[in-house]
C-alpha cells in the first residue's frame, strides 16, 4: 500500500529541476526545431542492401556486394553517413521479398539491390506497398521504370537503352578506324538474358540503319561444355566479324574454339554482355583475350571518384574485376547516400523526395549527372566501347573518356605475341 | 479410445487454424511473409500428395502446373483486366487437359515408376521452352502485373492488396486442401489410390479400375496445383518461364512431403513448417556467420540427416510418439 502511494506521490510532484529542464526542452523544440531536424540527419541511414550472394548468381552477388562495401570509407570522407544491412535473396525472387520485409521490419529506411529483374521486381512490390524507397544498382527489365512504382529509382539502363546504346557504338567504331564491314555473326547464349538480347538486337538493327547485316545467328546453351559445332558454323559463315552475347564460360570456350579452328575475323565485339571484360577471361586466355570489345555502361576513365574507386578496389580485391558491378553497386550507395544527406531525416517520404531531385555530377560511371526522369529512370547513361588492350579493358569510345584508340579490325590470333 | 484420439487430433487442428487465423494481429509481415511460404509450400505439398501419396504416381514435373496456372491468371489479368478467381478457372482446366495429356500417354502406354517421371519433366521443359518463345505472355523476358499502390485498400476479387490478405488467402487454401485432401482419403477412390499405390496388379485384379482412377488423380492433382500457381503469379506480380516452371521448383514443391512424410495427411503441412523453419534459422545464422552460401550446405546436410533418420518422414515418427494414430494416417 505504502509502495503505491509514493509511486502516485512521485508521480504528481514536479521537482524544480525537473520543471526547468522540460522547459528548456520545450523552448528548443517550439522556437528552433532546428537542433532535432540536424539530430535526425545526423542519424545515418540505413540501407538495406539485397543482392544474389548465393545460388547460381552467387559470383555476381558477390562482386556487387564488394562494390557496396568497398565505398564505404570514401563515402565516409564526403561526409556521407550510411550502414549497410545485408541481405542474401539467394538468386531467388520469393527469398527476395521476404528478406525485403525483413530488412524494413528491422529498420531499414531504404533498400538497394538486386542484380536481377525478377527479384528486383519482387522487392519493388514491397517497397512501393510499404512506401519505402529502392534505388536500383542493376537490373535492365524495362517495367521496373513503367510499371508506375512511385518508390522505385533506377541508376542502370534499361534493357532497350544498353542495346541502342551497344548498337551505336558500332558505328562509332568503324567510323574511328576508317573500317567498315559488311557481315557479321552473331553467337549468343540461348537464356532468357541472351534472347532479350537478340530480340532486341534484331528489332534494332533496321532502325538503327546499321551499315552491315548479320548473315548467321547461333545459338548455345551458356552451360555449354564444348562450343566446335558452334564455332565451325560461324567460320562457314565467312562473315567480316564475330558478335557476341555472352556470359563468362562460355566466352572463354567461344574465343578458345576460335583459336583452335583458326576462325581469323576482324574484330569480336559484343553489344553488351558480360564475359570478355572479366578478369577471369583474361587469365584464361593470355594473348588471346586482347583487342575483344564489349559496348556497356563502365566507369569513365576521367572521372577522380572511378579512378579512387578502382585503385581501392585493385588494394583490397587484387584477384577480382573491378566491373560495371563493383561500379554500380557503388553508385547506389552513394546516390542513397546523397538523398539522405539532403533529406536532413530519415523518413521514407522525405527520402524519396530528395531521391527524385537528384543531380549528382561527381560519380564513378559515364554519362552525365545522375538525374531520375519522372518514372524513377536515370536519364543520363551512355555505354562505353570497352577493348582489352594489354592486359585490361580499356575504354576506347567515347572519345571524350577514351584511355586509347580501339583496334580494328584486330591482329589474326596466329603470330600474335 | 479412437474416437477420443480422433477428438484430440481435431482439437489440435482447429487450435492451430485458431492460432493462424490471429496471427496477424500479432506478427508483422516480415513473419506474415514467412507463414505464407509454408501455407503455399503445404499447399502444393498437397496437391502433389494426391497424385503421388495417395494414388502413388510419381511426377517429377509439377511446376509444369504451377507455371500453367500462374500463366493464366496473370495473363488474362494483365490483357483482359480478368480476375485472378476466373483465371484460375481457366488455368485449372488448361492444367487438367494437359494433365490428361500426360496421364493418357503414361498410363496407356504402360510408362511407369521412373520413367512417367522422367515423362512429366519432358512435358515441364517442353512447355518451359515453349513459354520461353510466346510473345503473347512476355517470352522470356517475362510477364509483370501492375503492383498495388501504397496503401492501397485490399481487393479480394483482384488479389491486390497487403500482405495480410496474401496471408488468409494461402490460409484459406492450405486449410481447403487439407479437408478436401481428407476428404478424397475417406471416400471409395481415396481407398481406390492405395489400393493401386500398394499394388496395382492386385488392385486390377479386384475389379478397380486402374487408368481411370489414376487419370482421375492427376487431374485433381494437377488442377490443385495450378492454383497455387495462380497464387504465386499474384504475389510475386512478375513471372518468368525460366524460374515458374524450373525443375528446382518441382523438386521444392515435393521436398516438404517428402521430409514430412508421403501419403499422410499431415506430412505436407509439417514439412513445410520444417523446411521452411530450418531455412529461415540458417539465414539468420549464416548472416551472423557472414559466409555466403553456409545456408545451402547446412540445408543440404539437415535434409540428408533428415531422410537418413526417418526415410518414411517425419509426420508418421511423430504420430507413433504422441499416439496419434486415429485412422491411421
Amino acid at each position: 500500500m505504502s509502495d503505491n502511494a509514493t509511486s502516485l506521490s512521485a508521480s504528481r510532484t514536479i521537482t524544480r529541476r525537473q520543471f526547468t529542464t522540460a522547459a528548456a526542452a520545450g523552448a528548443l523544440v517550439t522556437t528552433t526545431g532546428l537542433p532535432l531536424r540536424s539530430a535526425r540527419a545526423a542519424t545515418p541511414l540505413k540501407l538495406g542492401v539485397l543482392l544474389p550472394r548465393s545460388g547460381h548468381l552467387a559470383l555476381i552477388g558477390q562482386a556487387c556486394q564488394r562494390g557496396a562495401e568497398i565505398g564505404l570509407p570514401m563515402l565516409r570522407d564526403m561526409g556521407y553517413s550510411v550502414e549497410l544491412m545485408n541481405a542474401d535473396t539467394e538468386s531467388n525472387p520469393d527469398v527476395g521479398r521476404t528478406q525485403a520485409e525483413k530488412l524494413i521490419r528491422e529498420g531499414a529506411n531504404m533498400l538497394m539491390g538486386c542484380f536481377d529483374s525478377a527479384t528486383t521486381l519482387a522487392v519493388a512490390g514491397v517497397a512501393e506497398q510499404k512506401g519505402v524507397p529502392f534505388v536500383v544498382n542493376i537490373a535492365s527489365e524495362p517495367k521496373l521504370t513503367e510499371q508506375g512504382f512511385k518508390y522505385v529509382f533506377r541508376n542502370f539502363p534499361s534493357a532497350g537503352m544498353l542495346g541502342k546504346g551497344g548498337l551505336l557504338l558500332y558505328k562509332d567504331i568503324f567510323a574511328a578506324t576508317g573500317v567498315t564491314p559488311k557481315t557479321a555473326v552473331l553467337l549468343h547464349i540461348n537464356d532468357s538474358f541472351g534472347m532479350a538480347m537478340l530480340g532486341g538486337i534484331n528489332a534494332l538493327m533496321p532502325k538503327l540503319d546499321m551499315p552491315f547485316q548479320i548473315v548467321e545467328t547461333i545459338a548455345y546453351d551458356p552451360k555449354a561444355r564444348d562450343l566446335s559445332i558452334e564455332v565451325a558454323k560461324a567460320k562457314a559463315a565467312k562473315a567480316d566479324f564475330v558478335m557476341t552475347v555472352t556470359r563468362l564460360n562460355d566466352a572463354i570456350l567461344l574465343v578458345r574454339e576460335m583459336v583452335k579452328q583458326q576462325v581469323e575475323t576482324m574484330g569480336i565485339i559484343s553489344p553488351g554482355a558480360p564475359g570478355m571484360y572479366d578478369k577471369q577471361f583474361f587469365k584464361a586466355l593470355g594473348k588471346y583475350a586482347e583487342y575483344c570489345t564489349t559496348n556497356v555502361p563502365w566507369f569513365d576513365p576521367k572521372q577522380e571518384m572511378a579512378k579512387t574507386l578502382e585503385k581501392t578496389f585493385e588494394k583490397a580485391f587484387p584477384e577480382e574485376s573491378c566491373d560495371l558491378n563493383v561500379g554500380f553497386t557503388f553508385e547506389a550507395v552513394l546516390i542513397a547516400a546523397d538523398a539522405h544527406k539532403r533529406a536532413g531525416s530519415n523518413d521514407p517520404q522525405a527520402l524519396t523526395e530528395a531521391l527524385r531531385a537528384t543531380n549528382l555530377s561527381k560519380r564513378a560511371m559515364l554519362g552525365g549527372a545522375i538525374k531520375f526522369e519522372a518514372n524513377g529512370q536515370n536519364m543520363n547513361l551512355i555505354s562505353a566501347a570497352v577493348q582489352n588492350l594489354g592486359g585490361k579493358p580499356t575504354v576506347t569510345l567515347p572519345a571524350a573518356s577514351a584511355e586509347a584508340k580501339p583496334v580494328f579490325p584486330m591482329p589474326p590470333f596466329k603470330g600474335r605475341s | 479410445m479412437s474416437a477420443l484420439l480422433q477428438d484430440r487430433r481435431a482439437v489440435l487442428l482447429l487450435g492451430l487454424l485458431a492460432i493462424l487465423a490471429l496471427a496477424p494481429l500479432a506478427a508483422g509481415d516480415y513473419v506474415l511473409s514467412i507463414l505464407i511460404t509454408v501455407l503455399l509450400q503445404a499447399y502444393l505439398g498437397m496437391s502433389w500428395n494426391v497424385m503421388m501419396g495417395f494414388a502413388g504416381q510419381f511426377s517429377l514435373g509439377h511446376a509444369l502446373y504451377v507455371g500453367l496456372g500462374a500463366y493464366a491468371g496473370g495473363a488474362l489479368f494483365v490483357h483482359y483486366g480478368t480476375p485472378p478467381w476466373i483465371g484460375a478457372l481457366a488455368g485449372m482446366a488448361v492444367s487438367a487437359a494437359v494433365g490428361a495429356v500426360v496421364g493418357t500417354l503414361g498410363f496407356r502406354f504402360k510408362v511407369m515408376g521412373v520413367y512417367f517421371a522422367l515423362l512429366t519433366i519432358a512435358f515441364a521443359e517442353f512447355t518451359r521452352v515453349l513459354f520461353d518463345h510466346w510473345g503473347w505472355v512476355g517470352a522470356s523476358s517475362g510477364l509483370f502485373l501492375p503492383p498495388a499502390p501504397n496503401n492501397s485498400p485490399d481487393n479480394l476479387w483482384l488479389l491486390r492488396g497487403s500482405t495480410t490478405m496474401f496471408y488468409y488467402v494461402a490460409l484459406a487454401m492450405a486449410a481447403g486442401a487439407f479437408w478436401f485432401s481428407r476428404a478424397l482419403l475417406m471416400r471409395r477412390i481415396g481407398f481406390y489410390w492405395q489400393a493401386i499405390r500398394e499394388d496395382q496388379d492386385a488392385a486390377d485384379a479386384l475389379g478397380i479400375d486402374v487408368f481411370k482412377n489414376k487419370m482421375i488423380a492427376v487431374l485433381i492433382s494437377a488442377s490443385m496445383t495450378s492454383l497455387g500457381g495462380v497464387f504465386l503469379a499474384f504475389f510475386n506480380n512478375n513471372l518468368y518461364p525460366e524460374s515458374i516452371f524450373s525443375m528446382h521448383r518441382s523438386i521444392e514443391l515435393m521436398l516438404g512431403t517428402i521430409i514430412g512424410g508421403i501419403g499422410t495427411l499431415f506430412g505436407p503441412i509439417l514439412g513445410a513448417v520444417v523446411l521452411t523453419a530450418l531455412g529461415e534459422g540458417l539465414t539468420i545464422l549464416g548472416a551472423h556467420i557472414g559466409i555466403d552460401g553456409v545456408k545451402q550446405i547446412a540445408y543440404g546436410i539437415c535434409l540428408m540427416l533428415i531422410l537418413v533418420l526417418k526415410p518414411g518422414g517425419l509426420w508418421p515418427w511423430l504420430r507413433k510418439a504422441f499416439r496419434l494414430e486415429g485412422d491411421g494416417r
